[in-house]
């Protein structure tokens, strides 16, 4: 996994983050409380002056874990986030695709519409998955949350102008160009705090982390931010090799983000 | 690390895709888990092993045998690292190529020496479009050449035409590396292929490694773009990119295209306050007066930047416009009037006998803008000299700088 430069990268994700706060009225980012979507916020206060200035959701199907709940609670008081924690159903006879699709995204959608949003941060990164390989940085959705990737808008020469039509909304996504091990070496410069499941316990910890019923942890025993970078340093295997959602039918990742999934 | 992007070129179906993958899996850039997944799904469609899927994501991509849009991938080889940009070849998709490949310094132009394949148009459009995005380096690797038992003159004829286009479009052919290659079978990718001695230049992957370049942006003038505005503890500032140069807090700065001074009272990097702050970074500065909204406004200490509303310019169009558009310098836009002078065929590189561009088509214009802005000749600096062109609120094409004419 390539290493690249952190100040450059930091710098696109500055620019991508105040274009998007320049741009559109009302904004939010989700929060999943992962390494991702935090480093995403320790950027954003980067960005404007140490404060976080738009509402964090949660989407909370009320099966995270322990420790993601306990970390919430913790940085939302100490960065004074302004978070939104939105309550998603869990039905037990739906799993995996159909849980996140029908579950996740309808209550997402439901907040956005309430709070009227125009413009949603999520912190995906390009190398990890093909789908979301072929992003673009500013993205429009539509009304129901679709993705026409078939037809994605051009994007060049610092023009991210993009707009949202027919009761659309943006998809900000500042992380494009991080790969996982630059998140990693992220956290170790800027001394990020972070989700503790991430941490080796007993010879596993978690690589990627969706809730208790989609994730299972990868052997390891990087049980610190330092162990970890060297273990990404050599690993042949996905970062989401846990994530159950991503594996049970060919092309998942695509009906999960044409729906709007995050 | 630092990172060379590549882009692919070519038409489609030369093997732009099937290049990236088979580069992914010689480097051992590619997981086990993509491998697989290309595997099982070159099975599922009943086809021999294609490299192409590794990036070619989404299922139409791979059912229909085709790249609907860019996508990247890193590699690493001889201890530099390369992101390779992958685009299509399909005319139809030409803003996604144009997407993909303004990212890039370096170019690969993938050409099939395959029987009925050869120069198509997109072969020569694709390098028309890539000296019009500023893209320095370029290599020309002559693919698919198992398919003509390595006939020489076959690669030789293909490279004839193509260098005699270069020069044609001012891309001074003899600087330009031809190289003869299999993606499929990994000849002349990595190393030396047996099957084309009379090849005597590099592997493709050898070539890749000259074309590292340096970014140079830090010894310029100043140059920053204003984005927007911000609260801070001493008052709203305005937030800005630096393009070039440094800026430091106490100086003096030219804002255009107002063409006011003023003098740069507090600066920020990152959240805090700095003396001073370098090209690529992005800055927040309460100045010694308030301005209003200046969104778009360049700070710039050469004279190179200009406030005009008259410039000469190079345009290629997505879509057929004339009259009224829309243009955005740096995703602001302003409305302007285009008066064609020259129309170009992109895939001849010569002039066209009317006054009507179509699709794809270039076209020398002098545009005439609703209101001053501030720009550079894209030849002295980029990111002041090129725009993309909007019509109906439509993406309609991109344009560079070549004069400002006042």
């Amino acid at each position: 996994m390539i290493e690249q430069n952190l100040d450059e990268l930091e710098e696109k994700s500055i620019y991508i983050m105040r274009e998007a706060k320049e741009r559109f009225g009302n904004i939010a980012a989700l929060w999943s409380m992962g390494k991702d979507s935090t480093v995403m916020l320790a950027l954003a206060r980067k960005a404007f002056m140490g404060k976080v200035p738009f509402p964090v959701i949660h989407i909370d199907n009320g099966i995270d874990f322990p420790e993601t709940y306990e970390f919430r609670e913790k940085l939302a008081k100490q960065w004074k986030l302004d978070l939104i924690v939105q309550k998603s159903d869990i039905k037990p006879e739906i799993s995996g695709y159909a849980c996140c699709g029908a579950n996740k995204t309808v209550a997402l959608k439901k907040i956005m519409r309430e709070r009227g949003f125009d413009a949603l941060i999520v912190s995906i990164r390009r190398d990890e998955h093909g789908i979301r390989g072929k992003e673009r940085y500013i993205s429009p959705r539509t009304k129901d949350f679709k993705w026409k990737y078939k037809d994605q808008p051009a994007e060049l020469w610092n023009d991210y102008s993009s707009k949202q039509s027919n009761g659309g909304h943006i998809r900000v996504h500042p992380l494009l160009d991080w790969n996982e091990i630059d998140i990693w070496n992220y956290i170790k410069r800027e001394k990020v705090p972070i989700n503790s499941l991430y941490f080796a316990r007993d010879g596993t910890r978690y690589r990627s982390l969706g809730c208790t019923h989609c994730t299972v942890p990868i052997k390891s025993n990087a049980d610190s931010v330092d162990k970890i970078i060297n273990e990404l340093k050599n690993t042949k295997v996905e970062e989401r090799s846990g994530r159950q959602q991503d594996k049970e039918t060919a092309y998942i990742m695509e009906k999960l983000r044409a729906l709007g999934y995050m | 690390m630092q990172i060379q992007q590549i882009t692919m070129l070519g038409h489609k179906d030369h093997g732009k895709s099937t290049l990236i993958g088979s580069l992914l899996i010689s480097t051992g850039a590619a997981t086990e888990e993509r491998i697989e997944d290309a595997k099982n799904t070159s099975k599922k469609l009943g086809r021999q092993f294609e490299p192409a899927y590794i990036l070619d994501a989404f299922s139409e991509e791979r059912e229909g045998g085709l790249t609907i849009d860019t996508a990247r991938a890193q590699i690493k080889y001889k201890g530099k690292a390369f992101e390779l940009i992958d685009v299509p070849g399909h005319e139809e998709l030409i803003k996604n190529m144009l997407s993909g490949a303004s990212y890039a310094s370096t170019a690969v132009l993938v050409v099939s020496a395959a029987k009925d394949e050869g120069i198509r148009p997109q072969t020569k459009r694709h390098l028309f479009l890539a000296k019009m995005l500023g893209i320095r380096h370029f290599i020309v690797a002559v693919n698919k050449m198992d398919a003509v038992d390595y006939s020489q003159n076959d690669y030789e004829m293909i490279k004839n035409d193509i260098a005699a286009y270069l020069d044609g479009i001012g891309v001074h052919s003899q600087s330009v590396n031809f190289v003869p290659i299999s993606a499929y079978k990994s000849e002349n990718i990595i190393s030396k292929s047996q099957n084309m001695h009379w090849y005597r230049g590099k592997p493709l992957m050898e070539l890749l490694l000259t074309c590292h370049t340096k970014n140079s942006a830090a010894k310029m003038p100043l140059r920053a773009i204003i984005q927007g505005t911000l609260e801070t503890e001493s008052g709203v500032a305005y937030t800005a990119k630096v393009l070039s140069g440094t800026i430091e807090t106490g100086s003096s700065i030219r804002i255009l295209p107002i063409d006011k001074r003023a003098t740069v009272k507090r600066l920020y990097v990152k959240g805090r306050e700095a003396r001073s702050a370098k090209a690529d970074e992005n800055i927040a500065i309460n100045i010694s007066q308030d301005m209003g909204n200046m969104r778009g406004a360049v700070i710039s200490s050469t004279n190179m930047t200009k406030a005009a509303n008259a410039i000469s310019t190079m345009l290629f169009f997505v879509k057929p416009v004339s009259g009224n558009v829309e243009i955005r310098f740096n995703g602001n836009g302003t409305d302007a009037r285009i008066s064609l002078d020259k129309v170009i065929d992109t895939v001849t590189g010569r002039p066209k006998n009317t006054q009507r561009p179509k699709a794809l088509d270039a076209a020398e214009c002098i545009i005439r803008l609703g209101k001053k802005v501030a720009v550079e000749e894209f030849s002295s600096f980029r990111d002041l000299g090129r725009f993309v062109v909007y019509s109906s609120g439509k993406f309609a094409g991109i344009g560079v700088v070549e004069k400002v004419l006042g």
